[in-house]
Parts: C-alpha cells; sequence; structure tokens
C-alpha cells in the first residue's frame, strides 16, 4: 500500500460560540496519489472537512478542534497555513475572490513568489500550469476578463504553480454551467495522468465522480457514512437517498430496471459500462 | 467610470518608475496644499490635465465625476461666502453687524467666494492628480514601487489591494442597488434628500456584510498561497530607474518649488 499523504485521527471540531460539533470523530487515511471524492448533503461538514485539511481550521478559526490532522508529515495544527502552502494547495468555490491580481501571470507567479522560488523557475512553473489548465494564450490579460469555468481553472494553475503535494477543491464546480464542470474535471484528469498529485474534492456532480475518483468518502452529519469505491457507493441506494447524494444517470436507470424486474447483470456507474450491460440485455431479451 | 482602474499605455506617465511617480504624487500634493494663489493652482491643474491628455486617460470618467462633483462643490463655495470673514460684500449682512453672536449673518462676502472657489480647485486638482498615478501603472508594479521605497510587503499589498477593489464594490453597490430596485424600491430615484438619506443604510448593510465574507474569503485564499511564509519574496517582474527617472525627479522637484516660490511671490504683493 503507498504510503499515507494525509491521516486523520479522531478529529471533530465545533465552530466558536455554538453547542454542535460539526464534525465527530473521523479517521481516515489519504494515500499518496489519490483521488478522493466528499460528498454528503448541503450542511453536512464537507467544507468544514476540507478547511481541517489545508490549516484554515484551527488557524483562521477559532472553535474547538479535537484530533489530529497530519498532511505531509506536518500536524496542520502546529504549522502556519502559508508553511502548509509549500504542502498543500487549494481551490474554493468562489472563482472571484481567490483571484487578486490585475494579469494572469500575476495571479499563478503569486504562490511561487511568497515561496521565495527564483524568477527563472517560476517562470516555468508559470507557462507550465498555464499550459495544463489550457490557458496560455490568455497570460498577459487580466483574469476579470475570463469566464467562470476559465477563472476556476486559472485558480487551479496558482494552486499547481506551487507544486502541491495534494490539492484540496472545495466545490469548484458549483457555480458553473455545465461547460465550465467539463473544463474543469478535464484539467484535474490532466493532473492526474501526468503528475503524481494526491486530490480531495468536495463535490456532487455524481458522474463525474463515477467516473474519476478512487474514493468516495460520504459525510453525514459530522461523520463518516462511508468510505468506499465510487461502485461500491453508487451501488448503495439506501446511503444515497439517506445522504441526498443524486446516483449518476446511467445508475439510476439501472435501478428503475432492476425494479421492474428486468435485472442487468451487472450494475453499471459509467455510462460506457451500461452501454454494454444494456446492450447484453436488449441482445438477451431479443435473442 | 471609474478613477482608480490600470488603463494600458505607452505614454510618457506610463513608461516612468512606480517610484517618480509616488514620489511625484506626494509632493505635489503637498504644493496643491501650500499654495495659496489661485494663478498657481490653475496652473498646476492645467499642468495635470495636459499629462492625461498625453497618457490618452478617459477623458469621459473625469467628466462624469467633475459632473457628480458640481454639488459638492457649489455647496462649498456657499458655505464659504457666507461664513468666510471679510468685508467686501456682495449681499449686505441680512442681521446687522452690532447684534452680539448672530451678527453680520447671512451676508454674502467676496474673499469667501475666492475662497470657496480655491478650495474647490484645490479639490478638483487632487482627483485628477491621482488617476495619473493610479491609472497609468498596473497595481503590481505599484505595489513593488512602494517595497522598494521601504514598506514592508504585507502593507503595500494591502493597499494596493484596497485601490484594486474599489471598482468592485463600485458594481457592487450598483447590484444591490439594482436589486432592490427591482423589488420597487423607488427612493434612490424619487425619494428627496431625506429619503435618499433614509434609504442608504438598505445599502451600505449589505455591502459592508459582503465586504467583510469577501475579506474573509480572501484572506484564506491568500493564506493558501503561502503569503507572508517569509520575509522575503521573489518578485517575477523588476523595475529599474533610468536616467530619464531621475531627470523626472529633478524637473518635479523644481516645478514644486517653482510653484511655492511663485506663490510666494504673488501672495507678497
Amino acid at each position: 500500500m503507498a504510503e499515507a499523504m494525509i491521516k486523520i485521527e479522531n478529529l471533530s471540531y465545533r465552530y466558536p460560540r455554538t453547542k454542535k460539533w460539526v464534525l465527530k470523530d473521523i479517521s481516515i487515511e489519504i494515500h499518496k496519489g489519490e483521488f478522493i471524492a466528499i460528498m454528503g448533503e448541503n450542511g453536512a461538514g464537507k467544507t468544514t472537512f476540507c478547511q481541517c485539511l489545508n490549516g484554515v481550521i484551527p488557524h483562521s478559526h477559532e472553535g474547538k478542534l479535537k484530533g489530529v490532522v497530519i498532511v505531509d508529515g506536518m500536524v496542520t495544527a502546529e504549522t502556519p497555513i502559508s508553511k502548509l502552502a509549500d504542502s498543500i494547495g487549494m481551490v474554493l468555490e468562489d472563482p472571484e475572490t481567490q483571484l487578486f491580481t490585475t494579469i494572469i501571470r500575476n495571479e499563478v507567479a503569486f504562490g511561487p513568489e511568497n515561496l521565495n522560488i527564483p524568477i527563472d523557475e517560476i517562470k516555468r512553473r508559470v507557462n507550465w500550469a498555464l499550459e495544463v489548465v489550457g490557458l496560455t494564450e490568455y497570460i498577459d490579460e487580466a483574469p476579470t476578463a475570463l469566464s467562470g469555468g476559465q477563472k476556476q481553472r486559472l485558480a487551479i494553475a496558482a494552486a499547481l504553480a506551487m507544486l502541491p503535494k495534494v490539492l484540496v477543491l472545495d466545490e469548484p464546480t458549483s457555480q458553473l454551467d455545465p461547460i465550465g464542470t467539463r473544463e474543469v474535471y478535464n484539467v484535474i484528469r490532466e493532473i492526474r495522468e501526468k503528475h503524481d498529485i494526491t486530490i480531495v474534492m468536495a463535490t456532487h456532480k455524481s458522474e463525474e465522480i463515477a467516473e474519476f475518483a478512487d474514493k468516495v468518502l460520504v459525510i453525514k452529519d459530522g461523520q463518516v457514512a462511508a468510505f468506499d469505491k465510487p461502485w461500491n457507493i453508487f451501488n448503495d441506494e439506501q446511503l444515497l437517498k439517506d445522504n441526498w447524494i443524486r446516483p449518476p444517470q446511467v445508475s439510476a436507470l439501472t435501478n428503475y430496471l432492476n425494479d421492474r424486474g428486468e435485472m442487468l447483470e451487472k450494475f453499471p456507474v459509467l455510462l460506457e459500462d451500461a452501454v454494454t450491460e444494456i446492450m447484453k440485455w436488449y441482445k438477451g431479451e431479443r435473442v | 467610470m471609474s478613477l482608480i482602474e490600470y488603463h494600458p499605455g505607452k505614454s510618457f506617465m506610463h513608461k516612468l518608475d512606480p517610484r517618480v511617480k509616488i514620489f511625484m504624487m506626494s509632493i505635489l500634493t503637498i504644493v496643491i496644499f501650500m499654495v495659496q494663489n489661485f494663478y498657481v493652482i490653475a496652473a498646476l491643474f492645467i499642468t495635470f490635465l495636459a499629462l492625461w491628455n498625453n497618457a490618452k486617460l478617459p477623458a469621459k470618467n473625469l467628466k462624469n465625476y467633475f459632473i457628480f462633483m458640481i454639488g459638492l462643490l457649489g455647496f462649498i463655495i456657499l458655505l464659504q461666502t457666507l461664513f468666510y470673514p471679510g468685508s467686501h460684500y456682495i449681499l449686505k449682512p441680512l442681521i446687522p453687524n452690532f447684534v452680539p453672536l448672530i451678527g453680520g449673518m447671512g451676508a454674502l462676502k467676496w474673499e469667501g467666494f475666492l475662497f470657496g472657489l480655491l478650495l474647490g480647485l484645490r479639490l478638483i486638482t487632487l482627483i485628477v492628480l491621482m488617476p495619473l498615478v493610479t491609472m497609468t501603472t498596473p497595481i503590481h508594479l505599484l505595489a513593488l514601487g512602494l517595497v522598494r521605497l521601504g514598506m514592508s510587503y504585507k502593507i503595500a499589498f494591502m493597499t494596493t489591494t484596497a485601490i484594486n477593489l474599489i471598482p468592485t464594490f463600485e458594481s457592487e453597490t450598483q447590484v444591490i442597488m439594482d436589486a432592490q430596485k427591482m423589488r420597487g424600491m423607488k427612493d434612490f430615484e424619487e425619494g428627496g434628500i431625506l429619503k435618499k438619506m433614509k434609504a442608504y443604510p438598505a445599502l451600505v448593510v449589505p455591502l459592508v456584510i459582503g465586504a467583510m465574507r469577501r475579506a474573509q474569503m480572501m484572506g484564506v485564499a491568500m493564506d493558501a498561497r503561502a503569503f507572508g511564509a517569509y520575509q522575503t519574496r521573489t518578485y517575477i517582474e523588476d523595475i529599474k530607474m533610468q536616467k530619464k527617472d531621475y531627470l523626472v525627479i529633478i524637473l518635479i522637484a523644481i516645478y514644486a518649488v517653482a510653484a511655492v516660490v511663485i506663490n510666494y511671490m504673488l501672495q507678497g504683493r
């Protein structure tokens, strides 16, 4: 088994001036190079969980933190966020607030500049990161000139340029249209294929998760409801219902067929598998 | 109609080193406040307008701003005309001078009018000067200029980010006002001054809350990008003082001294 990149032991967290624990006793390990999707209904604690990973909790929020979060060998509660930034990159939900320069080149260079990286290396990284997200042609433009999907890709490039070992994305596509969402996922796939970066992403997009994620962490009321391969998650109808997770459309179709007594051999969560299965069933029917 | 947003160009002002521009802005601001003579301020004003023209900055923004300012200027001039001490009456006092405390009230005085005009002109001159720097310098170079002048990066970044956010807040204000109008709020358009003033909290409260939320999110995003992780940092762009820049500094200094000297010569007469 690969080494643990993120190790979480008995993590509980409560916001200041509230009694309710938002996260309750979470213990999981995430390995190097994995893509973990975090799902759960709104208010389940997805964002809080993400903020625990990159040290925003407990550094920028008061409140009570119990347990230990270790990212790349650093205990988050004891390491300043800006130092954690060396290992962990972050993309937020709102594409606007995380961009604060007037030229895209500077936006991407901002992180590496803060890390005291030599100029030539920064320039190489800027070109590389913009190429990965497909924004090379806009290098001299203003971030405000970009569309929502492009802005979110820029935010990813800005995080990538710091060469993080872990990339945390907190619902990066929730404000984007389907095309913007695809753009972002294509970039993530690109990163996964060519670079050994561990990715943790909170999201609601079932189709994309089924396609891309190694494992899905379902959080319910601050607790781990499930932590398993996407296939197992989307196969568990009760789990999905309990957490208001919409199954991928092909899985929904299969469930519908199953309910009507038309059993498919295997339960598909990907479109391709579904097509194969349905073709088999259809042919079997005709013969 | 922002007077702050960077306006790309290749003019004389655009090519100056940010440090020279910061120097120019601070020195000339002091001069504007030191100078008492109407003609000298008018000369400064015209010089700045010429530089505006040279830098091809959009005159439309300025015009809109002046229209916005006219009310304020009128008010300043009126107040000064009424209350500035003087003996050359445009209009005799409504209350005779011998009445204690309120004697001499209601008079319009020539000296006050001139003083009000001077104050107004000063304000306008300042408003023309500022954008000459902010609109011709990309915000990151302005920050770099401040850093090279000895300001800490954190403070320089905060300053320039604040400048950078003004257009954002302008548009956010517009969004909130539109949203309120769409729900039937007419006070901003039709109401009298009192009604407008009563309507402002409804505008300011969401604006401030939005700003605070935005600031918090920005803080998180900046932390995540290692802002302030180390004492030093790299800058991918560098600024270098050219011969021309030193020359311009000397010219500005001469110009400033000349303005002040001429001012006192004219005052002395």
